[in-house]
């Protein structure tokens, strides 16, 4: 059972209004994981974009639909919208534990207790993204994103471990768009110095 | 199995070889990087900080690190570890070329001297600090000649000149490129323009004996007034006596400067009057051009080279019997990437085996001389050569880039 909340109502009416959009329904689930827990989609739909396996609820007057595999993961949760100096935004609680899975659960917990510490102390930030068929898919941030050790932080340290600890996982896949962080590959070397000093 | 001390900065193109080379090898590595490792407090046996700059206090922190967990050999990525390496496998009793020769091979004037003394052919050349009057100098030199810092990599700094004019231009550009790569006291070396087509030699050498892995064509005509690598391609289209003429000369290159274990790269220039050698790096080819490079059986050149430093006989691994070739692709100008656009296209032409565009959006490119950073790779495989390079010519001529200048 979904929750929407009365401030959460007014606003997406508003932008339904505004957007002209009046009467669709609301998708509302799970797009993934991040490093603040769950991250969720929210989406004005009509009746096309639905799908045969979708959960469909009234809240508040709103149609809510689920998709199948965000179901389990969002039951009982409440959509709420905040207003905010900075700008107002919607902000769910979930009761939903991030992983039900118990490999899923167990790699996390090595990134909890060991790697997320040790990496953090460089500004850098590892995220369990999805546990799929034996295969961890991850996103590594801050300053680890782009960073040319970032493959040696994975393959050497992050990825040795998960596969010590966790036999059900077999392989370790970076999800982190390198491109796009801090320090990117392929950097300038430090720059040619002689090997005498000069 | 003792590990392999990896030796790279944080700013290298090859941790992901390396890597997966060894864990297809089996072989274990610890990996010393220039920053100190943001995993190494939790697995200190498989991480390293060491500092570049710092030969001895790096030496002896290595030293410590091996009382503890011994290290069976050394291997330096790239041009910026190979000072380190060889000190460090010095001081270990490792089987590694000698400092003084890595030395002498990292710095082109001391290589020149070396060449020159062991009656190697090898142009003119003479060395010029920064403070000396460059219009006076250009009076002095012929022509054509080409002017060059010692230590640093990638064509950067490097130019030809035809006339005193151009000379009296290039000079003061050479110092500032060397003073902007933080060299304080920079000295230039000029030498005799070599005309002629550029070959590459990739090698290993064992105890004094050299195994020519590859011989690249580099058949994009390379005459200045900048010096852009581009196409590489492999087996070489030289004749089998020609061929076997720039191998002895690599040799004799590697032993008059004292190299006589670990990986080579050779460039050298073929000519009516001989063959002439470039430059030669104690270290196996840079950025990502190593991945055209396969031997039988789908093996890196990562893992050839784990397995030599680990001591092992790799006398017998040979390369793929298909034609390869990688194009680092040329600057087309400077200014801000924001988008490289046909990459799919390019890499659905036949026996295009990948693109990778290796300067992130929204970041500078700068060409050459003063750039130091490779726009990206294109990889083929065919047959013979000619295609592999009819391909990586197609491939880039599907790619389009925009830059901004303002």
């Amino acid at each position: 059972m979904i929750t929407v909340t009365e401030g959460a109502r007014a606003k997406i009416l508003e932008l339904m209004k505004s957007q002209g959009r009046e009467g669709l329904a609301l998708r509302f689930g799970v797009r993934g994981r991040g490093p603040g827990g769950f991250v969720y989609r929210l989406a004005f739909i009509d009746a096309s974009e639905r799908d045969a396996t979708d959960r469909q609820e009234e809240a508040a007057g709103l149609t809510v639909v689920i998709d199948a595999d965000s179901a389990p993961l969002v039951e009982g949760a409440s959509i709420d919208y905040v207003e905010q100096a900075g700008g107002g935004g919607f902000k769910i609680d979930n009761p939903n534990p991030l992983w039900a899975d118990p490999v899923a659960l167990a790699v996390q917990r090595i990134l909890d207790e060991e790697i997320s510490p040790a990496v953090a102390t460089h500004g850098g930030s590892v995220t369990l993204i999805d546990v799929k068929e034996g295969t961890a898919f991850i996103q590594l941030g801050g300053g680890c994103q782009g960073c040319g050790m970032a493959d040696v932080t994975l393959k050497h340290g992050i990825e040795a471990r998960i596969l010590e600890v966790v036999p059900q996982i077999t392989a370790v896949v970076d999800t982190t768009d390198h491109a796009g962080g801090h320090n990117p590959y392929y950097q300038p070397a430090k720059g040619g110095r002689s090997p005498y000093g000069a | 199995m003792n590990p392999i001390l990896l030796v790279m900065t944080t700013a290298t193109y090859r941790a992901r070889a390396f890597v997966d080379a060894a864990a297809r090898s089996g072989i274990p590595i610890v990996v010393g990087s220039d920053r100190e490792p943001a995993l190494g407090s939790l697995w200190p046996e498989r991480f390293l900080g060491l500092d570049f700059d710092d030969v001895a206090k790096s030496v002896r922190r290595v030293e410590a690190f091996a009382s503890a967990w011994p290290i069976a050999g050394v291997v330096a990525a790239e041009d910026d570890g190979v000072v380190l390496a060889a000190a460090i496998a010095r001081r270990l009793g490792l089987r590694h070329a000698a400092p003084v020769a890595v030395a002498r091979a990292r710095d082109k004037r001391l290589m020149r001297e070396a060449l020159q003394r062991a009656g190697v052919p090898s142009p003119w050349f003479l060395s010029a600090s920064a403070d000396e009057d460059a219009a006076e100098l250009a009076h002095e030199v012929e022509y054509p000649c080409v002017l060059k810092p010692p230590a640093l990599s990638m064509s950067r700094g490097v130019l030809r000149a035809n006339t005193p004019a151009e000379f009296a231009e290039a000079f003061p550009r050479v110092v500032q490129i060397m003073r902007d790569a933080g060299i304080g006291d920079p000295e230039v070396l000029v030498e005799g323009y070599v005309p002629g087509a550029e070959v590459a030699v990739e090698g290993l050498l064992t105890d004094g004996r050299l195994r020519v892995l590859a011989v690249f064509d580099k058949p994009d005509e390379m005459a200045g007034p900048t010096f852009e690598e581009t196409l590489y391609v492999t087996p070489t289209r030289l004749d089998a006596e020609t061929c076997r003429r720039v191998e002895a000369v690599t040799s004799d290159m590697c032993r008059a400067l004292g190299l006589d274990h670990g990986p080579v790269h050779a460039e050298l220039r073929v000519n009516d009057g001989g063959i002439w050698p470039i430059e030669i790096a104690p270290r196996s080819i840079g950025g990502l051009c190593s991945l055209a490079l396969r031997f039988r059986g789908g093996v890196s050149l990562e893992q050839l080279l784990l397995r030599h430093a680990a001591g092992e006989d790799v006398g017998d691994w040979e390369r793929e019997p298909a034609a390869s070739g990688v194009l680092m692709i040329p600057i087309p100008r400077g200014g801000i990437l924001h988008a490289v656009h046909g990459v799919e296209a390019a890499r659905e032409v036949p026996g295009v085996d990948e693109v990778r565009v290796t300067i992130p959006m929204g970041h500078a490119i700068v060409p050459l001389p003063e750039g130091h950073r490779y726009l990206g790779f294109i990889f083929a495989r065919a047959e013979r050569a000619a295609g592999a390079e009819s391909a990586l010519r197609e491939a880039h001529g599907r790619l389009s880039f925009d830059i901004h200048t303002e």
